[in-house]
């Protein structure tokens, strides 16, 4: 009951701030910008000229898991940063500016003001990247051949799980850190870190989150979810729980007040 | 009977002791002023209270503590600059609040229909996002949140300190109705209303209670009596008559008024009007005041 009306109010929240509305379009843009311009680069450099006459452009034929890799590129870094900028402000925003303060005064469990919050976030997220995915699937599927709708759901499922992550995250220092820059920054320096071991210790590190986007390209490649996929978005997903459940007690050992 | 039991709380930031051991008490249906100057503690006392801090050391007992752990559920609390969703409605926050306080559906709805109304916030207003309220709306709506879900103990910090004087009015008002359905204890430096609506004051300062008690005893505790006298002429003239009268204590001129303070009024009184008639003085003003609530609060904090 408590926690239906924090998830309500959390939706509704966004709604009205109209991030149900910017997210998607902004996701589905990201989504489809590689594939637009990959397919038409030759004639938008032809168009834009300057080019000595007689120039013939050649662009390598891509296969359609090589659109979808360089995709996933671009949700992983500005994608990324869209789902930290939304989430960052969610805890530290209101308890900066004190609306937490009569929120808190109620009787209200620390679990369901945070784990309301997560959840309406992953829904915004998970809804955003499914319209992404879907109308990205769809050009890949008119310009540069067939990916079956297995693929698109594998495609979106396990991305989710990355994005999942990345929001765990974010209110894991949204709970913990005062500022909301700092939580940007705390958040986007994790992940920095984190994929600079991976690349370093890759060999040890097979299941690291960082490898999502990896091993879905591999899968698309094979034609079917490699195992490696299926135990590096468990392992993704136990921490995203752990973060939330650690964002809670670190939570309820603060002061509710910032004086 | 006790409705709230506070031993010895203290609040430490760093080495910096803002709430030094205090001891309050009270009982149901009170209305209890914390008056002290900024930075005495008040806030920090009234967040403990509510829960919203932790204590350094002590404690704080409330009656119905033993049926639920969560004190939360008896209290209500404004802070003094409360921060609202902004981008709810009136009625949208309060019914928010009820069902945060564990209401049903159905019962915050009809709590927020009377509070709407008991707070005085128009029906016009009720439906308007609260980003367009303002400041004593804000106020009236915060006190309605407060008291949503009925609880025990009504918590306000400077309830009236940033309204003007009709918004300050309608609050307290508000808050006379109020005392007859639950313990208010609030904070104030602004000594007038405290005088007007409590029953009991705690004076704080630095971090300790230096005085408390029932209005009426404190007053009688800290009287003394001011007597003014204006005459027609040069006060100063008259000056070494009045101090040569034995139930005079002290006098001072200020602005060709001339202040006696007396710990015995019959007697001045008498002296007086007794020199004034035989010697025939202009006298154009006699008048007796009882040391305000501020000379007392003066002379504590002084002390």
């Amino acid at each position: 009951m408590q926690w239906m009306t924090l998830l309500k109010k959390e939706l509704l929240e966004n709604w009205r701030n109209k991030k149900w509305i910017w997210v998607p379009l902004v996701i589905i843009l990201l989504s489809i910008m590689d594939p637009l311009t990959t397919y038409f680069m030759p004639q938008i450099l032809d168009s834009v000229g300057g080019m000595p006459e007689g120039t013939v452009i050649e662009m390598p034929e891509f296969a359609p898991a090589e659109v979808v890799l360089i995709t996933l590129g671009q949700l992983s870094s500005l994608g990324v940063l869209i789902v930290v900028l939304i989430t960052m402000g969610t805890i530290t925003g209101e308890r900066k500016s004190g609306v937490s303060e009569l929120v808190l005064v109620k009787p209200v469990s620390f679990w369901n003001y945070i784990s309301a919050k997560w959840v309406s976030f992953l829904l915004l997220v998970w809804a955003s990247l499914f319209f992404g995915i879907l109308v990205h699937w769809y050009y890949i599927n008119i310009l540069f051949g067939n990916l079956s709708f297995t693929e698109f759901l594998t495609i979106f499922f396990f991305f989710g799980v990355w994005l999942t992550f990345v929001v765990s995250l974010t209110i894991f220092y949204s709970s913990v850190v005062k500022s909301t820059g700092l939580v940007a920054f705390f958040t986007i320096l994790t992940i920095m870190a984190m994929s600079l071991v991976t690349e370093i210790f890759q060999y040890v590190l097979d299941w690291s989150p960082n490898n999502l986007s990896d091993y879905i390209f591999e899968s698309l490649v094979n034609g079917e979810v490699v195992s490696d996929l299926w135990i590096t978005a468990g392992i993704t997903f136990g921490i995203s729980l752990l973060l939330l459940v650690s964002s809670v007690q670190i939570f309820k050992r603060k002061e509710m007040v910032i004086s | 009977m006790t409705l709230v039991k506070v031993q010895k709380l203290t609040k430490t930031y760093g080495k910096k002791t803002v709430v030094n051991g205090i001891d309050i008490e009270f009982g149901h249906h009170k209305c209890v002023a914390l008056i002290g100057p900024n930075g005495a503690g008040k806030t920090t006392t009234l967040r403990m209270l509510a829960g919203l801090l932790k204590p350094t050391s002590g404690s704080i007992y409330f009656e119905s503590q033993n049926k639920t752990p969560d004190i939360r559920e008896f209290i209500g609390y404004l802070p003094q600059y409360p921060a609202f969703h902004t981008w709810m409605t009136g009625r949208e926050f309060l019914t928010f609040s009820g069902k945060l306080a564990n209401l049903s559906k159905e019962e915050a709805n009809k709590r927020a229909d009377e509070l709407l109304k008991e707070v005085g916030i128009s029906r016009e207003a009720q439906d308007e996002r609260i980003s367009r309220y303002s400041g004593g709306m804000k106020q009236r709506l915060g006190i309605a949140q407060a008291i949503i879900h009925k609880p025990k103990l009504l918590i306000l910090d400077e309830p009236v300190a940033s309204l003007d004087p009709i918004g300050r009015r309608e609050v307290l008002i508000l808050m006379e109705k109020l005392k007859e359905e639950m313990t208010i204890l609030f904070s104030t430096h602004i000594l007038n209303d405290a005088e007007e609506i409590s029953d009991e004051l705690i004076l704080l300062n630095d971090g300790k209670v230096i005085e408390s008690g029932k209005l009426t005893e404190l007053r009688k505790k800290y009287q003394t009596t001011v007597i003014e006298l204006q005459v027609d002429d040069d006060i100063t003239k008259y000056v070494d008559r009045i101090n040569n009268l034995q139930a005079v204590l002290n006098t001072k001129i200020e602005r060709d008024i001339l202040y006696i303070t007396s710990d015995h009024l019959n007697n001045a009184r008498k002296e007086i009007l007794n020199l004034v008639l035989t010697e025939n003085w202009p006298v154009t003003t006699f008048s007796i005041n009882k040391a305000s609530l501020e000379d007392m609060f003066m002379k504590v904090v002084n002390s």
